[in-house]
């Protein structure tokens, strides 16, 4: 009684306002879907770009709601340019190597310079591209600049510091070897693109031994430059107050450098689909790393891959996890994804399995790339539900000053047009039940797939044999052919 | 301690809300008071369900999370693990809404869904585009009232054998997994709330039955022990109507009882080491300490910055740069509702044994303990709390969270001002206080080791072997 009085009254107030029509009365029909309102508007940041002194092009995204500001010094190429096969890492342990010290700081003053500023610097090397960044209060953004002005400038490379590092990475090497996840994420690339291809390089004890401090200096010294690199700032912050810090901080940057070709080696041929056990004695799971050479992110079949993608292990109600977890209850979870950038990233499915279901769960798998490329068609509900969970995802990237800033980056890195996210909609919509069929067909050889399973060899290789799906290589750890 | 999940992204999210709720800008950069302010307005329901409303037209998207104050604290013995595959089934459709359609009306929309469970909670949410909220509270409602209707035993099995291989890939697969359920063992005596771990064990697992579903969520899953936090795009009086219109009709039930939750204490200290599928050796000290009722959680807090994190902190600086004979050291508070811990983890490199490592980290503490901190280590330790704040703000979800749990766990949805202005405060005097009254000899040390290399623990001698937390002996109660 006091619940429908409650809401009676909730509705009086309703009415005063004239929001809303009366409905507390009628008895609440909980049968149909409430409809969604109006959609709203894709509000879409604004930036302006300049070009600073040295040629750098700057971007600004002003957002005054909250006092914060983000800083990205993005550079365009990676450890897959930049670095040798036989000195996988290097990038990695310049990147540290730059909170080392400076010529006027060392590594203590650096560190605690930016504990009493409240925030860090950040410096990633990835395979394609890499950032030197932090977000701070408003208040701290020019000192925090100066800091990683004199980061990127002056570091020393302190030779003991690279001894302490290295020794350090070895360690998380070593202990990375007993966790299966990352087993499989070493051994996939190496079987998919082998060792003479920048994606099928590895970070090993061998290349970490190798790298010397004048193997970082030039490191830095050749990925560090103007020319290949761009500058986003997102937040409390003007265009014209974000120019003149950053051409005061980088005044000294010299220009020079120009963006890397991306040109990689050709691909490997393709062997038949072929099962690689990697063993792992006792596993109680069986991690599952399913897939094949992708697309680079400039295909014709980009939005028609992502819908195909999102419908088949992109969703928590995609098929792959919808059969595999919520139906046959083998995996905590199952997904797909294509890995997009410059070069032929891959295509990867998979999750961890339970040992004894590992063949019914690869049965499972190769069920659903097949029904995706025709023998289940894609339903309406399906293609529909596929192309909203993408399209009116886009609000949530530009949440934050740093997603705003990655969202920004993006478009950069990738070379896409300033529109592209206004016309992603678009884009998406236009994309047909047979374009996803076509492009499951021609991104996911069948013939053709590394399927690499990590686990307790003595549980699950005679049942996986018995599938008959492909033929069973047996490696170890490494990745390496045992006999 | 890991949150078990719906999905594995949870964690992300929950880093991110714990950033929000963690607090604390240095006494020198006091930020303008406004900055350091989430607008809300919370009222009950009179079936006793909390209501917080909190908008922010920054992205036309929004966030409803719902809170239960119930957790594995709240299981009993032979049940472990239960709070959570509980969670799960809540995900399986109820009378109005079938199987399948929560995800459909949310991440099938461009948002997301999920829950965690915690020892003391378990937080559902929906992320959605700002037009969505009505259907977001639908959903809500319906299993909030009706989720027994449509449950049965094949869905309880179904979530059974996923939350069974949540614990294989969390725990049983997973280097070092098993560490949390064997120091909740050796810390808490039999049939403590908190001597179990989240995800419970596999043959309590099995035990669950339909009809423990029913009487947990008949009483545990009522709108008198719900908590719920709408941030973002959407207008406060439409949503306050519609708030009435699903969730009124829904019945207070019983008061919740909670358990009695004694604090824990060890007379001495607890040796054990575990010999698991690793490739290098760990070292793990806990000691019992307060959980986030008792004000000593700041300065406890402070204490494990000081001690482990940036290279200038005082474990790091000895272990990792100095001596050089750790890769990697951490140090921190855990604070759950009733009690909590501090830990230090240490990785050894080459070379270094884990009682090398040992000795020192005691050797740093006993100096900290004698000492105290210098003002500037409690300054740079509390200096980048302002800036986490704050980008907690930019969270639709990290708000609610916030503020939801300032509801359930203190009774205010604005606790998270007393926080921040408690951690703020936090002085040398503070942490040298809280060092030298919870960090006694009362400890556990849990060495892990490689399978077969037991001489690599800490002063062997002293430790005994266990093989996971079954035979891991409970401590004497007093």
């Amino acid at each position: 009684m006091k619940a429908l009085i409650r809401r009676l009254s909730a509705a009086i107030v309703i009415v005063a306002l004239g929001a809303l029509p009366v409905r507390a009365q009628q008895p609440l029909d909980r049968s149909k879907i409430p409809p969604p309102g109006k959609a709203p508007e894709l509000r879409v940041p604004t930036w302006t770009k300049a070009t600073l002194a040295n040629g750098i092009e700057l971007f600004v995204s002003e957002k005054h709601n909250l006092p914060l500001v983000s800083f990205s010094l993005l550079v365009m190429g990676g450890a897959n340019q930049f670095e040798a096969a036989n000195r996988r890492g290097v990038a990695s342990l310049t990147a540290s190597m730059m909170s080392e010290g400076t010529t006027t700081r060392d590594g203590e003053a650096l560190s605690n310079a930016l504990q009493l500023l409240g925030t860090s610097v950040n410096v990633g090397i990835g395979s394609e591209s890499g950032s030197l960044g932090f977000v701070s209060t408003t208040a701290k953004f020019a000192p925090t600049l100066d800091i990683l002005a004199d980061m990127l400038r002056h570091s020393t490379f302190p030779a003991p510091a690279l001894e302490r590092l290295r020794a350090q990475r070895l360690v998380q090497l070593n202990a990375s070897k007993a966790q299966p996840g990352a087993v499989a994420s070493r051994v996939f690339p190496k079987i998919l693109y082998g060792t003479d291809h920048p994606f099928g390089q590895i970070v090993t004890e061998d290349t970490l031994k190798a790298i010397t401090r004048d193997d970082v200096v030039a490191f830095h010294k050749a990925y560090f430059q103007p020319g290949r690199a761009t500058i986003v700032v997102v937040g409390d912050i003007t265009p014209a107050a974000a120019k003149a810090a950053v051409e005061k901080a980088l005044a000294g940057w010299p220009a020079g450098g120009s963006k890397p070709a991306f040109a990689y080696p050709a691909l490997p041929p393709k062997p038949p689909t072929t099962i690689y056990l990697v063993d792992k004695p006792g596993a109680a799971q069986s991690t599952f790393a399913i897939g094949i050479t992708g697309p680079p992110r400039s295909t014709a079949d980009y939005y028609a891959i992502e819908v195909m993608n999102t419908l088949l292990g992109g969703m928590f109600q995609s098929r792959l996890n919808a059969n595999i977890r919520e139906e046959k209850g083998l995996s905590y979870g199952v997904s797909s994804m294509f890995s997009f950038g410059k070069g032929p990233g891959p295509f990867r499915a998979g999750g961890d399995i339970i040992s004894a279901k590992s063949d019914v769960a690869l049965i499972e798998f190769m069920k659903e790339l097949r029904g995706i490329q025709g023998s289940r068609p894609v339903t309406d509900e399906e293609i529909e539900t596929s192309k909203a969970s993408l399209v009116q995802s886009l609000p949530g990237m530009f949440g934050s000053v740093t997603s705003i800033g990655s969202a920004i980056g993006q478009l950069w890195l990738q070379g896409l047009p300033d529109d592209y996210y206004q016309q992603y909609g678009a884009k998406i919509g236009a994309v047909t039940k047979a374009d996803m069929v076509r492009v499951a067909k021609q991104h996911i050889d069948l013939d053709h797939l590394a399927i690499v399973i990590v686990g307790d060899r003595a549980t699950i290789e005679g049942p996986l044999k018995a599938t008959g799906i492909a033929p069973i290589v047996v490696l170890d750890i490494e990745g390496n052919t045992v006999k | 301690m890991p949150i078990p999940t719906r999905k594995l992204v949870w964690i992300a999210l929950v880093a991110l809300a714990s950033m929000a709720a963690a607090q604390q800008p240095p006494p020198a950069t006091q930020p303008a008071p406004d900055v350091i302010k989430i607008s809300f307005e919370s009222y009950a329901l009179p079936n006793g369900l909390t209501v917080i409303l909190s908008p922010d037209h920054t992205t036309p998207t929004l966030a409803v999370t719902i809170m239960f104050h119930v957790g594995s604290k709240n299981e009993v013995p032979g049940r472990t693990g239960f709070a959570h595959l509980f969670e799960h089934t809540m995900f399986t459709g109820s009378a109005h809404v079938p199987y399948g359609l929560h995800d459909k009306l949310t991440e099938g929309v461009g948002g997301g869904n999920n829950a965690g469970t915690g020892n003391d909670s378990t937080t559902y949410y929906e992320t959605v585009p700002s037009n969505y909220l009505e259907s977001s509270l639908w959903l809500e409602s319906d299993r909030l009232g009706f989720l027994l209707d449509t449950l049965d035993l094949a869905k309880l099995n179904a979530q059974r054998d996923v939350v069974k291989n949540e614990r294989r890939q969390g725990v049983d697969n997973q280097p070092y997994g098993k560490v949390g359920e064997i120091l909740a063992r050796a810390t808490y005596p039999a049939a403590h709330p908190y001597s179990w771990d989240v995800i419970g064990s596999m043959e309590d697992l099995s035990a669950a039955s339909a009809d423990d579903v029913k009487n947990f969520f008949r009483t545990y899953y009522v709108p008198n022990n719900a908590f719920m936090a709408i941030v973002g795009d959407f207008d406060p009086v439409q949503a306050r109507a519609w708030v009435a219109k699903y969730f009124g009709d829904i019945a207070r039930g019983k008061p919740v009882v909670r358990p009695v939750v004694a604090p824990a204490t060890l007379p001495a200290e607890r040796r054990f080491h575990y010999e698991d599928r690793v490739q290098v050796s760990r070292l793990y000290l806990e000691w019992p300490t307060i959980g986030e009722k008792n004000d000593d959680q700041f300065a406890l807090d402070v204490l494990g910055a000081i001690l482990a994190g940036p290279r200038t902190a005082r474990l790091t600086k000895a272990l990792v740069y100095d001596q050089q004979a750790a890769a990697s050291v951490s140090a921190y508070q855990n604070s759950n509702e009733d009690v909590g811990e501090f830990m230090v983890v240490a990785t050894p490199r080459p070379g270094h044994s884990l009682t090398e490592i040992e000795t020192t980290i005691d050797g740093v503490i006993a100096k900290l303990k004698a000492e105290g901190p210098t003002a500037e280590e409690v300054q740079k330790a509390i200096a980048g709390e302002e800036l986490s704040f704050v980008r907690g703000l930019e969270s639709n979800l990290g708000k609610a969270f916030n503020l939801a749990s300032g509801a359930g766990f203190h009774g205010d949805a604005g606790y998270y001002k007393v926080s921040y202005k408690k951690s703020t405060s936090v002085t040398p005097a503070d942490v040298k206080r809280v060092a030298n009254k919870y960090l006694t000899g009362g400890r556990i040390a849990l060495s892990v080791v490689p399978n077969g290399k037991p001489d690599e623990a800490s002063k062997l001698p002293q430790s005994k072997k266990v093989t996971g937390a079954e035979d891991t002996p409970r401590p004497e109660v007093k």
